[in-house]
C-alpha cells in the first residue's frame, strides 16, 4: 500500500463522471479492482458520499461499504437471510464531513456529555469513544488521514452533544485541505454529461 | 387456566442428532489399519480383505503426503467383495479437510454439460486451498435473551439478544434460524459466545466469571472465561479449505457465487480456470496458501468411454490433479465407445499408469463378520441360528442380497412384536424376494406367460453380456 503514493493512485485510476440530481458523481476503479464512488453536491462542493466496494479474497464481488455520508437506504436486508442484525434502538454511527473538518455523528445516545470520553490513539492510527456507564464503545481510523499517511494530532479533536447525538470533530490538516481542492479542481476539468445516461465502464 | 397452559406450552427445539441416514457403508469409518499400516482383521467396520486394505493403506499415506500428484488407482474385483468399502474407508482416513469426491461413472452423462466438463469439475472439487480470509465476528457476554412465541403457537418468532463487553452493550434482533440454534445451543445470561456473521454459527466459549456465583446454572466441566474487551464486532483472519471449482464458480461472473447454492453451476470458462489456476499458484508462491490435493472417486469406472479415458490420461499430467481412485466389477470386457476389448473396460494406456488393487470374495467367517456389522448398524438383533442361515445365504446367493433380507427380516420381526429375528421371519422374507439367480430361474420358467415373449432373447443377451 505504502509502495503507491494515494495521489498517484487517484491519478492512475480510472474516472467515470456524471452529473444528475444537483450531483457530481464520479466512479474511480483501481487497478487493483477496488471501486470508490463519490458524491459532491454541485452547488456547495460539499462531500456528500464516499463508498467503496472490494473483491473477496477469493474473487467474489463485496457489497458498497459507506465511509462518508448515510448508510445505504433501499437495500436493507431482511433478518432472516441476515440471521443477526443491531436492534435500531441502538447508536447509529455515521461520518459527515464539512469543508474544514471530518466530523462523525452518533445519534442515540440519550447520555448526559460528561459520560463520554473521546481521545486519540496515535499509536493504533484511531479515535477511541469509550463512555463511563459502559453503554457505548467505539474504536476507529480516518481513512483519509491513513491513506496519506499523516500522523494523528489530539490538538485537531473535539466534541459535542446535543440532542441525544454525539458530534465529534477533527481538523483537516493543511495537507488533506489542498489535495482536496486540487482534486475538486481535475473533477470539475471532466466532462461529464449533464443528465442522463452515460457510458458507463466499469465491468 | 390448564387448557391455556396446554396451548402456549413451549414448543421442544428437536435435537437432530443423526442426519445421515443408513447407507450402504454407512458403517465404515476408516480402513482399519494399526499405526504399521498393519491391517486389523475386524476394526472400523471393515472385515477381510487384508491384502487390499493394507495397499489402500500405503496409498492412504502418500496422499497424506500431499507432495504427488497425478496417481492413480483402481480396485478391481468381484461385485460385493468390498471395493466401494476401501474407497470410502480412504476417504474416512482423510480427515474433514482433505476434499474426497465420489461419483459413479453413469452420472458425467448429462444434457446440461458436456463429459469433459463434469469431468473437470468433479477434479477440480477434488483439489482443496487452504486460504486465510477476513470474517466478522460478534464476541460478547450474553447480558438477556428474550425470545416472543407468537401466543396463537404460528407465526414468526421475535428474539432479541443483549450482548456486552467491559466497554459497551448492544441489543440485536435476530431471525428465526438464529433462534433456533441459540436455544439448540442452550444459550443463556452469562454465556460468553462468538457469532460468525457470515454463516451465523455460534460458539460457547465458557461462563463469564461475574456468574461464577450462580452454582444452579453450571454442570461439572463448566469453563469460566473473562468477559470479552473492547468492541463486540471483531474481525478476525479464518483459515478455511474451498475447492478449485468453488473458486471457479465465485469467480465466473454469470453465474455468480449464489449458483453454489442452487447447485446450477452450469459450463465453466477454460479462461477462467486459468485464471485462477495462475492465482493459486501466485498465492502459493506468496505463502498465502497450502493447496491439497485431495481424492476423486469414480465408481464403475467401465461406464466412462474412449473420449473420459483420454481426458484422463491428460488430466493426470496435470500438477494440480488429486489422487484418483477408480473402482470396477468389470473382467476383459470393451471399452465404450471402441470395438476393441480390453482388461476392465480401461484401455492399456491408462491401465499402465495405474496402481492395481484387486479384492477378493469374503469366506465364510468373514461373511458372518460384515453381516454382523450391518445389523449393528441396523440397530437389528439376530438369533444365532438366524446368523447362520444368513450368512449361508450370503455366501450361495450374494451377499448384497443377504445385507437387503436384514432390514425386511427385522419389518416382518417388529410386525409379529418379536423384538429379535428368527430362522423364520429371514425364511418368509427369503420366499418373498428373490434374488438374481432365482430370478432369472423365474423367467425361464415362465417365460411364455409374460407380456412379449422375448424373455428367451433377453436372457440369452443377458448371459452374453455377463
Amino acid at each position: 500500500m505504502a509502495v503507491q503514493s494515494w495521489v498517484d493512485m487517484l491519478k492512475s485510476s480510472k474516472k467515470t463522471a456524471l452529473i444528475h440530481d444537483g450531483k457530481r458523481k464520479i466512479h474511480y476503479l483501481f487497478a487493483d479492482g477496488k471501486e470508490m464512488s463519490e458524491e459532491y453536491d454541485l452547488k456547495t462542493d460539499e462531500l456528500i458520499i464516499r463508498k467503496w466496494r472490494h473483491k473477496s479474497t477469493l474473487g467474489a464481488q463485496g457489497q458498497w461499504q459507506v465511509e462518508v455520508g448515510e448508510p445505504l437506504a433501499g437495500h436493507i436486508p431482511s433478518l432472516d437471510s441476515e440471521g443477526i442484525k443491531e436492534s435500531c434502538s441502538n447508536p447509529t454511527f455515521m461520518r459527515k464531513d464539512t469543508k474544514a473538518s471530518f466530523q462523525w455523528r452518533i445519534r442515540n445516545l440519550p447520555y448526559p456529555k460528561d459520560i463520554f470520553s473521546v481521545s486519540v490513539e496515535p499509536s493504533e492510527r484511531c479515535i477511541i469513544i469509550k463512555t463511563s456507564n459502559k453503554k457505548y464503545y467505539k474504536k476507529f481510523s480516518i481513512p483519509d488521514i491513513d491513506r496519506n499517511q499523516l500522523p494523528l494530532d489530539s490538538d485537531a479533536l473535539s466534541f459535542t452533544h446535543a440532542n441525544n447525538t454525539l458530534i465529534i470533530s477533527y481538523k483537516k490538516p493543511k495537507e488533506i485541505l489542498t489535495l482536496e481542492q486540487e482534486l475538486l479542481k481535475e473533477l470539475k476539468k471532466m466532462k461529464g454529461t449533464n443528465e442522463g445516461d452515460v457510458d458507463c465502464k466499469t465491468q | 387456566s390448564l387448557k391455556q397452559m396446554a396451548a402456549t406450552k413451549v414448543p421442544e427445539v428437536r435435537d437432530i442428532t443423526r442426519i445421515e441416514r443408513i447407507g450402504a457403508h454407512s458403517h465404515i469409518r476408516g480402513l482399519g489399519l494399526d499405526d504399521a499400516l498393519e491391517p486389523r482383521q475386524v476394526s472400523q467396520g471393515m472385515v477381510g480383505q487384508l491384502a487390499s486394505r493394507r495397499a489402500a493403506g500405503v496409498i492412504l499415506e502418500m496422499i497424506k503426503d500431499g507432495h504427488i500428484a497425478g496417481r492413480a488407482v483402481l480396485i478391481a474385483g468381484q461385485p460385493g467383495t468390498g471395493k466401494t468399502a476401501i474407497a470410502m474407508g480412504i476417504a474416512q482416513s482423510l480427515g474433514p479437510d482433505t476434499p474426497f469426491t465420489a461419483l459413479a461413472g453413469s452420472e458425467i452423462f448429462s444434457l446440461e454439460m458436456s463429459k469433459t466438463e463434469a469431468l473437470s469439475q468433479a477434479f477440480r472439487k477434488a483439489i482443496g486451498v487452504r486460504i486465510k480470509e477476513e470474517t466478522e465476528i460478534i464476541e460478547g457476554e450474553v447480558v438477556e435473551i428474550q425470545i416472543d412465541r407468537p401466543a396463537t403457537g404460528t407465526g414468526a418468532k421475535v428474539g432479541k439478544l443483549t450482548l456486552k463487553t467491559t466497554e459497551m452493550e448492544t441489543i440485536y434482533d435476530l431471525g428465526n434460524k438464529m433462534i433456533d440454534s441459540l436455544s439448540k445451543e442452550k444459550v443463556q445470561a452469562g454465556d460468553v459466545i462468538t457469532i460468525d456473521k457470515a454463516t451465523g454459527k455460534i460458539s460457547k466459549l465458557g461462563r463469564s466469571f461475574t456468574r461464577a456465583r450462580d452454582y444452579d446454572a453450571m454442570g461439572a466441566q463448566t469453563q469460566f472465561v473473562q468477559c470479552p474487551e473492547g468492541e463486540l464486532q471483531k474481525r478476525k483472519e479464518v483459515v478455511h479449505t474451498v475447492s478449485l471449482h468453488e473458486i471457479d464458480v465465485i469467480n465466473s461472473r454469470t453465474q455468480g457465487f449464489l449458483a453454489l447454492f442452487s447447485g446450477d453451476t452450469g459450463e465453466i470458462k477454460s479462461e477462467v480456470r486459468e485464471q485462477i489456476n495462475a492465482k493459486v499458484c501466485e498465492w502459493r508462491e506468496e505463502g498465502k496458501a497450502e493447496i491439497i490435493p485431495g481424492v476423486l472417486f469414480i465408481d464403475e469406472v467401465h461406464m466412462l468411454d474412449i473420449e473420459c479415458f483420454s481426458f484422463l490420461n491428460r488430466a493426470l499430467e496435470s500438477d494440480l490433479s488429486p489422487v484418483l481412485i477408480m473402482a470396477t466389477n468389470r473382467g476383459i470386457t470393451r471399452i465404450r465407445g471402441t470395438n476393441y476389448q480390453s482388461p476392465h473396460g480401461i484401455p492399456i494406456d491408462l491401465l499402465d499408469r495405474l496402481l492395481i488393487i484387486a479384492t477378493s470374495p469374503y469366506n465364510e467367517k468373514e461373511t458372518r463378520q460384515i453381516l454382523k456389522i450391518r445389523c449393528e448398524e441396523e440397530d437389528v438383533e439376530l438369533t444365532e441360528e438366524a446368523q447362520t442361515i444368513l450368512t449361508r445365504i450370503a455366501l450361495e446367493t450374494s451377499l448384497r442380497y443377504a445385507i437387503q433380507l436384514i432390514s425386511t427380516a427385522a419389518l416382518v420381526c417388529r410386525k409379529r412384536k418379536g423384538t429379535e429375528v428368527h430362522v423364520d421371519d429371514i425364511k418368509k422374507v427369503y420366499a418373498l424376494f428373490l434374488d438374481e439367480a432365482r430370478s432369472s430361474q423365474y423367467m425361464k420358467e415362465y417365460q411364455d406367460s409374460f407380456l412379449f415373449n422375448e424373455t428367451r432373447d433377453l436372457i440369452h443377451w443377458f448371459e452374453t453380456c455377463v
